[in-house]
Order: C-alpha cells, then structure tokens, then sequence
C-alpha cells in the first residue's frame, strides 16, 4: 500500500464521548494541499487535533503518516493560531523559530550550525530574516503567523498542519503564507489548511473537504464548492456570483 | 572563631542564597502569571509549618506538605473547564490561612514562634538552613537548566506543545511544585506571608527593564539579593523586623522601575525593535 500522508475511513471525533465531527473520509498524499472549509464551530480544529491524537476518536478508522494519530505527534508540523499564544512572552522570533528544532535537538543539546542553519532559511523563506532579533510579541498578527510557519517548517515536516493560518492576517503576510505553503507542497510536504474563507480555499487547495458538524462533500475543488454542497453545509442559500466564485448568504 | 558562627554571616549568605532562589523562580511565576497563585501557595504553607512546629518535626516538611496539597490541587481544578480557577485559588489562599490560625490557637504561648513563621527571623538562621537552601538552590537551577525547553514551550505554546507531544498538565505540576519548594525554602528568611514580594517584586522589575530572557533573569536575581542586602542591613541598624525590611525592599526596587519602564516605552514609540 502506497504511503499516505492521512487516510480517515468514516471518522467521528469529539471530547468525552460526545461528537463535534461525524462521516469523515480523508485520503491526502504526498505534496497535497487539503483545505478544510466550513463555518466558524464546524469543527475544523477539532478535525486538526485529531490528526495529532488530541481529540477522542469515536468511530472510523484514522492514520496519520501510517500510523496512529498520537504517534504522529512530533512528526507532523503544526501551525495554531496566533491569538492562543502569549505575546508578552520575552522570546524573539529566532527563539520561536528554533522551539522547531526541539524534536532534533531534545531537552538540553545545544543547537548546532545545522540547526542554526534550518532556522535562517525557515525564516528567509517567510521573508522575515530581518525580524530574528525582534521580540515575537511586537511583531503585526501577519507577521506573527508567519513566524509560527517558519518555526513548522524549521522541523522539516512530511505533514503540515496549519489551523487557520490566515485568522486576522494582514494581505501582504496572506500572500506571503500562500507563496510558501505552494513552495512547501510542491516540494513533497502534504499540507492540511483550516479556513472558513472560501476565497483562499479555492485559491489554495488541490482537495477540499466541507464540513460543518458532518463532512458535506470532499474532494478536487469544483467538485466539491458547488453551490448545492454550500447551500447544504452552510445551511443558507450560496449564489454564484459572475466571477466564478461563490457568495454564502444567511437564509 | 568559625567565620559562620557569627550571627550576620550566617544572616548574610541565607540572604543572598535566598535571592538567587527568589529570583530565578520569581522569572517564571511572572512569565506564567502565577503571582495569585504564588501568593495562595504561600498561605497554604503556613498552616503546614505550624503544624510541623506542633508535632516538632522540621517545618519545611510540614512546608512543604502542604504546599504540595494545593499545587496539586490547584493544577487539578484548573484543568476542568468551566471551573473559575481564580476563586478556588482564592478560598484556598484564605482557607490555608485560617487553618494556619486555628492550629496555633490550640497552643499557648506560641506567639514569639508564630510571627517568625509569618515574616521570617533571619537572624537565627543556623548552619542546617544554610545548606538546605544551597541543596534547593542546586536543585533548582539544575532543573530550570535541563527543563528550559519544555518548560518554555508549555508557557508559550501550550496548543503547540501537546502538538509536540508535551503533557502540558504535567509540566504546570512540575512548575508549581517547584515554585511550593521555593517558598518553602525562603521561609526562614522571609516568612510565609513575606515570601511573595521577595519572589514576585524583583522579576516584575525585572521585566520592566528588559524583553530578554537571560537579561530578565539575570537583573532579576541581582534585584532580590540587593532587596535581602539592603533589608538585613535596614533591620540591624534600625531594628526593624529583617523580614519585613527585604520585602519592603523588594516592594522599593519595583516601584522604582516603573518610571523607567514607561521611559523605555515611550523611547519605543512602542515599535517593534531588536532585542537579542
């Protein structure tokens, strides 16, 4: 069996036996860019914990890098949201960007040129490498997130997890973010991205997997942003707009 | 004569072992914001050293017996959510207390011992002190050492470190029983009640004048020795109680860093600047 960045078979998630997430089947691959869009609460990052083993499986079947979610924690890059980090913290970016190094560099060796190294390109890449010395905290929300990128790919991950990368985030740092995450998946990084914004899922995604409570549709992007799939899993009307793209209104 | 059978040395080193402990612990109670928590840990401990004072066991047991009880507690119920971890800490910080003063009314004739339980009797620190507090010392720098990456990313990162495959539960166990140790361990300088400004006031000075880590800690171990220096040398001269000169001295340097860290801000313009 070809290796499988995820494979989920009827997945249900949720937090003490009760679920968030039912009737999802996931299949990403190498160099993949999976987008999972729904509204705010659909369960989004619930479906992101769970590719590292930190939410309850109830039903289905799920592996991660080829094996058990929990064993793939540590393997697999993880984005989190800026806003649930502390910025008064006293850490600069470089310090960020080398907790990315950690799984390589254990509890106390001290970093070596090659991880030194991996820090400077994770951070040239982002295009922040004039900001290393700069406290994290002080920098803008974009700038913010895009150092939590760099820190992920510092660890030179096979699977990258970002749970809404682009929550609050300024458009020279979104175009930065989609510029790197193409860089990154056309390289052989297989990439899962949270967004309620449906504007960037088409732009960004190779597969899309809808979901708000229950998985409503997966798959390549016109297949799957139709306006029938949104009107079921948005539960409101979506209208086609002249540009191809789709408008979500409230009933 | 041994040098360390005079009073003011023996005086003169716990201070100062003191405020090293008190600094580097007092960096990361800050960093947490477990200054609230600091200060109920600290009223939990007392009951336990009267108990242990009671009983005729060493206090530090008894210290640190109960201090461990509501570190543990406390980690425990601010893991379920919906429970107001505030509160709790609050009834504990008021309920160890009151345990504490009921247990020394079933005695009589306590009182002398009570108040050096509550702000410290620096004065008749003896040789056993002296080493406990270097052991602790070791001890502690030994583990912020060799635990400075866990304990860094949990505090930063905590969705990030159980991504990582941190238990972030355990590391705020390890945390705070760390912290329980400490002020366990500054009590014979400080008292229980007096332990908190000797922690908390040199690191959140600190922090005013510097974004750095190593910056922060170091400025921050530097003010809490000079907060013991300046307090012991206050008390022997005027005759204050010593306890009560180093917190005040504590509570002195962090006032007087207040002007200097909105001068830094506005020099700042609060732009984002180099700082490593």
């Amino acid at each position: 069996m070809a290796s499988a960045a995820l494979r989920y078979t009827g997945v249900s998630v949720g937090y003490q036996g009760v679920p968030v997430l039912t009737g999802v089947d996931l299949d990403l691959r190498a160099g993949q860019r999976l987008v999972l869009a729904g509204p705010n609460g659909a369960g989004k990052s619930t479906l992101i914990k769970s590719m590292l083993g930190l939410t309850q499986l109830l039903g289905g079947t799920a592996t991660v890098l080829d094996r058990p979610p929990a064993r793939a924690r540590g393997l697999a890059g993880y984005v989190p949201q800026t806003g649930t980090l502390d910025a008064d913290f006293p850490v600069s970016v470089r310090q960020v960007v080398m907790m990315g190094r950690y799984r390589e560099l254990g509890w106390w060796r001290p970093a070596r040129a090659a991880d030194r190294d991996a820090v400077d390109r994770a951070l040239d890449r982002v295009g922040l490498a004039d900001r290393a010395r700069h406290r994290f905290g002080a920098l803008s929300g974009g700038q913010r997130q895009r150092v939590l990128l760099a820190r992920a790919l510092a660890g030179e991950p096979r699977l990258l997890l970002l749970d809404e990368p682009f929550n609050g985030v300024d458009a020279v740092s979104q175009e930065a973010i989609v510029r790197v995450l193409r860089e990154v998946s056309a390289a052989g990084t297989a990439l899962v991205i949270s967004t309620h914004d449906l504007a960037v899922a088409r732009e960004l995604a190779d597969l899309i997997c809808l979901i708000n409570g229950r998985q409503w549709a997966a798959g390549p992007v016109g297949e799957t942003l139709t306006a029938e799939t949104l009107r079921r899993a948005y539960g409101g009307a979506a209208i086609e707009v002249a540009d191809g793209r789709l408008v979500v209104v409230e009933p | 004569m041994n040098w360390w059978d005079d009073v003011l040395h023996r005086a003169v080193t716990e201070v100062v072992l003191v405020g090293v402990l008190a600094g580097l612990i007092g960096v990361r109670v800050v960093q947490r914001r477990l200054s609230f928590l600091t200060m109920a840990l600290t009223h939990a401990t007392f009951p336990g050293v009267v108990a242990a004072s009671i009983i005729g066991v060493n206090i530090l047991v008894g210290g640190a017996a109960a201090g461990a009880v509501v570190a543990l507690g406390v980690a425990a119920l601010s893991r379920r959510p919906g429970q107001d971890a505030a509160a709790a800490t609050g009834v504990l910080l008021s309920g160890g207390f009151a345990l504490g003063s009921a247990l020394v009314a079933t005695q009589s004739g306590f009182s002398r011992d009570l108040s050096s339980l509550l702000v410290g009797s620096i004065l008749t620190v003896d040789a056993t002190d002296l080493i406990v507090t270097a052991v602790v010392l070791a001890a502690v720098t030994l583990l912020l050492t060799l635990c400075a990456r866990p304990l860094l990313l949990t505090g930063f990162d905590r969705a990030g470190a159980r991504a990582a495959g941190l238990s972030t539960g355990l590391w705020d166990v390890v945390l705070l029983l760390t912290v329980e140790v400490v002020v366990v361990t500054v009590v014979p300088a400080v008292g229980t009640i007096l332990a908190l400004s000797l922690i908390v006031a040199p690191a959140a000075a600190a922090r005013l004048w510097s974004d750095r880590q190593p910056v922060v800690t170091g400025l921050a171990v530097l003010f809490a020795v000079a907060s013991g220096l300046i307090g012991l040398s206050v008390s022997t001269r005027w005759n204050v109680a010593a306890g009560a000169g180093v917190s005040l001295a504590a509570t002195g340097v962090l006032l007087a860093s207040w002007p200097i860290a909105r001068a830094r801000v506005r020099g700042d313009a609060a732009r984002s600047h180099p700082i490593g």
